[in-house]
């Protein structure tokens, strides 16, 4: 879009302006839900729940009590450096499922991905005995590991649908579980489970175990390099995985905005009929499409897991980590774009912060937030709509030629239940 | 501008409609006129705005100024629900049917008769559809499902839908693109009794030898703007192609006796199973196309040409024979790599054609964008993609609204076609295989695209054209191929044969010893 066309016209800003409409819908959903329990409750009131307003909007800066007992405010890293953990999975499951989707694929996938992820990366990592390498290389080994695992969960769904035209969600689904199962057996029947953290049970080595002559010795393994980011925001959890995730955030974006590679992802996505038309192979695009995307997800796991600072509870076999989920509302609300992907997920995770600091604080706790979460998740699947709606406002650029196609938003990626896309082949 | 007299024979008055949209006038102050039991064509290039001022009528568009009034009262048109209240119906070029529903309730659907707590009265709708079908010959099954019916069925019962909710004032919006010869000749009937009856008609089209047999009068629109309105009476097809691209316009395709070459394209034995029956689509096809000639294969709408094609470019899989290009035993080659001597303009522009979300840079190099001149090392190379099309754009006269980005799906439907056709023509191959290239495209449009494949013919290249039009059929091509039900069942001369015989062997009435093709 080299014209000059104004501002709010152009396509990216009205992404942008819809996604933002939708983040202050749901928040100001959350502040409605915190002054209406705290004007019901007894134990809480008028002035109690302008607190909690003010943590849910600004509780990343809150650092805590004064003397006084009033809120106080100020830079606070702790918060902000956790806030950059807990977005760095988030990043890459949130790129799975845009890239994915970029493709024409619902990836709801991406919790198994991530399961098998992290079963690679902590196998790898508790598995090679201490000293054996060089910690860098168990590290890059472990990570690459995850990245594979997810890439051959991915290919699953990915052959299914390219091969047989099975619905990618079903397969997804199904493969999901697999995991979930799999990945308890194998933890059950391994010698990774914590058993010198005795007050713990179910849990998994962190990956600063290390193994020593057969035994498991803390501070013997690895952990994710902090690159200074620890003296940035100090008493945090952060390390530099945050800068890889962003790395990949933007390398998904030059592969499918500038290589011919990407060029053709997006055309099986978009039209698979007229992609085979020019002679690409949409077989093998969506294969790999679901390669990448299980890729992305399981290198989120490497990422958490081998920061050193996390465990892993091992026995999953009932649920599925709510990260892989995250990155469909994480995708959705920021249209699907690798960069937008970055302060989407940025953003999920300073609303669970704010949420810590909710419960920290005053008498509200945390699952407000998940109710502002799941208010932005709705409006993420409608930012679209208010897309179109913002877009029949602004401009009716669309309409110019007479005898073009009608208003009718067939174009637009839809909505999260007709996400499937490109199946009717 | 045409006089406007208060006379009350008219229905349906649009006075002075203005419709804009940001940039554009797509309506400039129009007025259009229908009389009381008339057929009144719309006439106008693509993008000419008879859509759009259709759009108005039916109350999907407010325009900015004028007004409408029916039987001289001003009346307000916001919706559609208003324009059925006031009995305008309307048959859209892409039909609005539910698939998996039947016919009958295809019909009754948003105007059903119901009991006293809402159940349906199907019987007493059932009666009243097979009273209209009946008495206007609309031939359709009412329990079948429309994804099972031919295209010319469903065609009647939109009709239908129109008749049964009793509207008097019907438009069609294009609607012979999509049917048989048959077919329209049936469609000019019906539309004829229709209007005897006092029903008024609007039909848009740009097939000049439909306007002249069924219409009355005729308005035509240029631009946005109204030219006049004549009685097809007094006029021909000339002046109105005239009228409608502003210039005069060629109506016959103007070119040398072919030379001939060598064979490009060989032909042997040829078969592609059909996904609908257990029979071949094609069965056992032999030919040639030699350079610098154009071959046409006649036939009616779905005797085996769709399956040809995509069994020629590899989009389907072929069950027997071979197809040799260019010497090269391409039988087995995949897509790509048949590319390689083969152009293809297919035959749905929207669903092979075009990417239609992506921007018309990006589709001109759809077959092209990992040659080295448009990446490097994976890396599109965005400045030669960028001029390339600017390139193609002003060769090839393709207009959009903002050039090499705008996106495909908002270009008008002609130029969507020639965009296709700049980039397999550029693309410069010596077989060009083109499906209907002209479809749905006024006259200004098919004079630029016939020209188009004149010139690669001249140029040496073996064109091999695909086309239902009879008249496109006899114009264009050097020779042609019938095909009937999956078999090629006569070859004939353009210069020696007419009309009437490559109709016969359309219909299958007529068939030649297959040792006289080979």
């Amino acid at each position: 879009m080299n014209q000059k066309e104004p501002l709010l016209q152009r396509e990216g800003a009205k992404s942008v302006l819809a996604s933002l409409l939708s983040i202050a819908i749901g928040l100001a959903f959350g502040a409605l839900a915190i002054l209406v329990v705290g004007l019901a409750s007894r134990d809480l009131g008028a002035g109690s729940a302008w607190e909690g307003i003010r943590l849910i909007f600004g509780g990343l800066f809150s650092t805590g009590r004064g003397a006084s007992g009033a809120l106080t405010w100020g830079f606070n890293g702790q918060n902000i450096g956790n806030m950059l953990f807990r977005a760095m999975p988030l990043i890459m499951t949130g790129l799975s499922v845009a890239m994915a989707y970029k493709t024409g694929l619902f990836n709801i996938g991406a919790p198994g991905q991530y399961l098998m992820g992290t079963l690679a990366s902590l196998a790898i990592a508790l598995g090679i005995p201490s000293g054996a390498l060089p910690k860098p290389l168990i590290w890059l080994l472990a990570f690459c590991g995850a990245i594979l695992a997810g890439a051959i969960w991915g290919a699953i769904p990915g052959a299914l649908k390219a091969f047989l035209n099975i619905n990618e969600v079903i397969a997804c689904i199904m493969t999901n579980w697999i995991a979930a199962n799999f990945v308890t057996w194998m933890f059950s029947i391994s010698n990774f489970k914590n058993v010198v953290e005795n007050t713990k049970s179910s849990y998994i080595y962190k990956t600063t175990y290390g193994l020593v002559d057969g035994k498991y010795v803390s501070g013997a393994g690895i952990a994710t390099s902090k690159m200074g980011l620890d003296k940035v925001f100090p008493g945090s959890q952060i390390n530099g995985g945050i800068l890889i995730a962003i790395l990949f955030a933007i390398g998904v974006y030059v592969m499918m905005e500038k290589t011919t590679f990407g060029y053709e992802l997006k055309a099986c996505g978009s039209n698979r009929h007229a992609a085979r038309y020019a002679g690409i192979s949409d077989r093998r695009n969506i294969v790999l499409s679901m390669v990448i995307a299980g890729g992305l997800s399981a290198a989120g796991a490497g990422l958490y897991c081998l920061s050193g600072n996390t465990e892993f509870f091992w026995s999953t076999y009932q649920s599925l980590p709510a990260i892989g989920f995250n990155g469909i509302p994480v995708a959705l609300l920021a249209v699907c774009n690798p960069i937008g992907v970055i302060f989407t997920a940025i953003f999920m995770s300073m609303l669970s912060i704010s949420g810590l600091q909710l419960t920290n604080l005053t008498a509200y706790n945390e699952y407000i937030t998940d109710v502002i979460i799941a208010v932005i998740v709705y409006l993420s699947a409608f930012s679209l709509v208010i897309k179109m709606w913002l877009g029949r406002r602004k401009d009716k650029v669309g309409a110019v030629d007479a005898n073009a196609e009608p208003l009718v938003p067939k174009s637009e990626p839809k909505t999260v239940s007709e996400a499937k896309g490109g199946d009717e082949a | 501008m045409a006089a406007l007299d208060n006379s009350q024979d008219y229905v349906i008055e649009m006075l002075h409609i203005t419709k804009e949209f940001p940039g554009i006038k797509a309506n400039d102050d129009i007025t259009l006129q229908l009389r009381r039991g008339e057929i009144h064509a719309l006439l106008g290039e693509n993008g000419a705005g008879k859509s759009t001022l259709m759009s108005v009528l039916f109350g999907l568009y407010q325009p900015e100024q004028g007004e409408i009034r029916k039987n001289g009262e001003r009346v307000l048109i916001n919706n559609p629900n208003d324009a059925t209240a006031l009995g305008i119906g309307m048959v859209h070029q892409h039909f609005k049917l539910v698939e998996v529903f039947t016919v009958l309730d295809n019909i009754i659907l948003g105007a059903e008769t119901t009991g006293a707590l809402g159940f349906l009265k199907k019987a007493e709708a059932r009666k009243k559809v097979q009273a209209l079908s009946e008495k206007y010959g609309l031939k359709v099954d009412l329990d079948a499902k429309v994804e099972d019916i031919t295209v010319g069925m469903q065609q009647r019962v939109e009709i239908l839908k129109m008749l049964y909710r009793d509207n008097e004032i019907l438009i069609f919006d294009e609607p012979t693109a999509v049917l048989t010869p048959q077919e329209i000749e049936e469609l000019m009937a019906t539309m004829k009794e229709f209007a005897r009856e006092g029903k008024s008609i609007l039909f848009i089209s740009h097939k000049l030898n439909e306007i002249m047999a069924v219409a009355d009068r005729v308005s035509v629109l240029r631009k946005g703007k109204y030219v006049g309105t004549v009685n097809t009476a007094d006029t021909n097809k000339q002046e109105l192609s005239n009228m409608m691209v502003g210039r005069p316009v060629q109506l016959v395709v103007t070119k040398d006796d072919a030379r001939p070459g060598e064979d490009v394209l060989r032909v042997e034995h040829f078969s592609v199973p059909s996904h609908v029956h257990k029979r071949n689509a094609v069965n056992d096809v032999s030919f040639t196309v030699r350079a610098g000639e154009i071959v046409c294969i006649a036939g009616i709408d779905g005797n085996g040409q769709t399956e040809l094609v995509y069994g020629l470019s590899g989009m389907d899989k072929s069950n027997g024979g071979s197809v040799t290009l260019c010497g090269e035993d391409i039988t087995h080659y995949s897509i790509h790599r048949r590319g390689g001597n083969m152009s293809h303009i297919p035959e749905d522009r929207h669903k092979h054609g075009l990417v239609l979300d992506f921007t018309l840079e990006q589709n001109l190099v759809l077959q092209r964008f990992r040659e080295p001149q448009f990446q490097h090392a994976g890396f599109i190379d965005e400045g030669a993609v960028r001029g390339y099309a600017q390139r193609l754009i002003e060769q090839y006269d393709v207009r959009s609204g903002q050039g090499p980005v705008t996106k495909a799906r908002s270009m008008s439907g002609g130029n969507q076609q020639k965009a296709i056709i700049a980039r397999e023509v550029d693309r410069d191959k010596p077989l060009i295989i083109a499906v209907q290239p002209t479809r749905g495209l006024d006259v200004g449009a098919i004079e630029y695209i016939h020209s188009q494949l004149v010139a690669e013919r001249d140029r040496g290249k073996a064109i091999l054209l695909v086309s239902l039009e009879l008249d496109e059929v006899m114009s264009l091509s050097d020779r042609i191929l019938v095909m009937y039900e999956g078999e090629i069942v006569g070859e004939l001369d353009p210069k020696k044969t007419n009309v009437q015989e490559l109709g016969l062997y359309m219909a299958g009435a007529k068939r030649e010893g297959k040792e006289a093709l080979a």
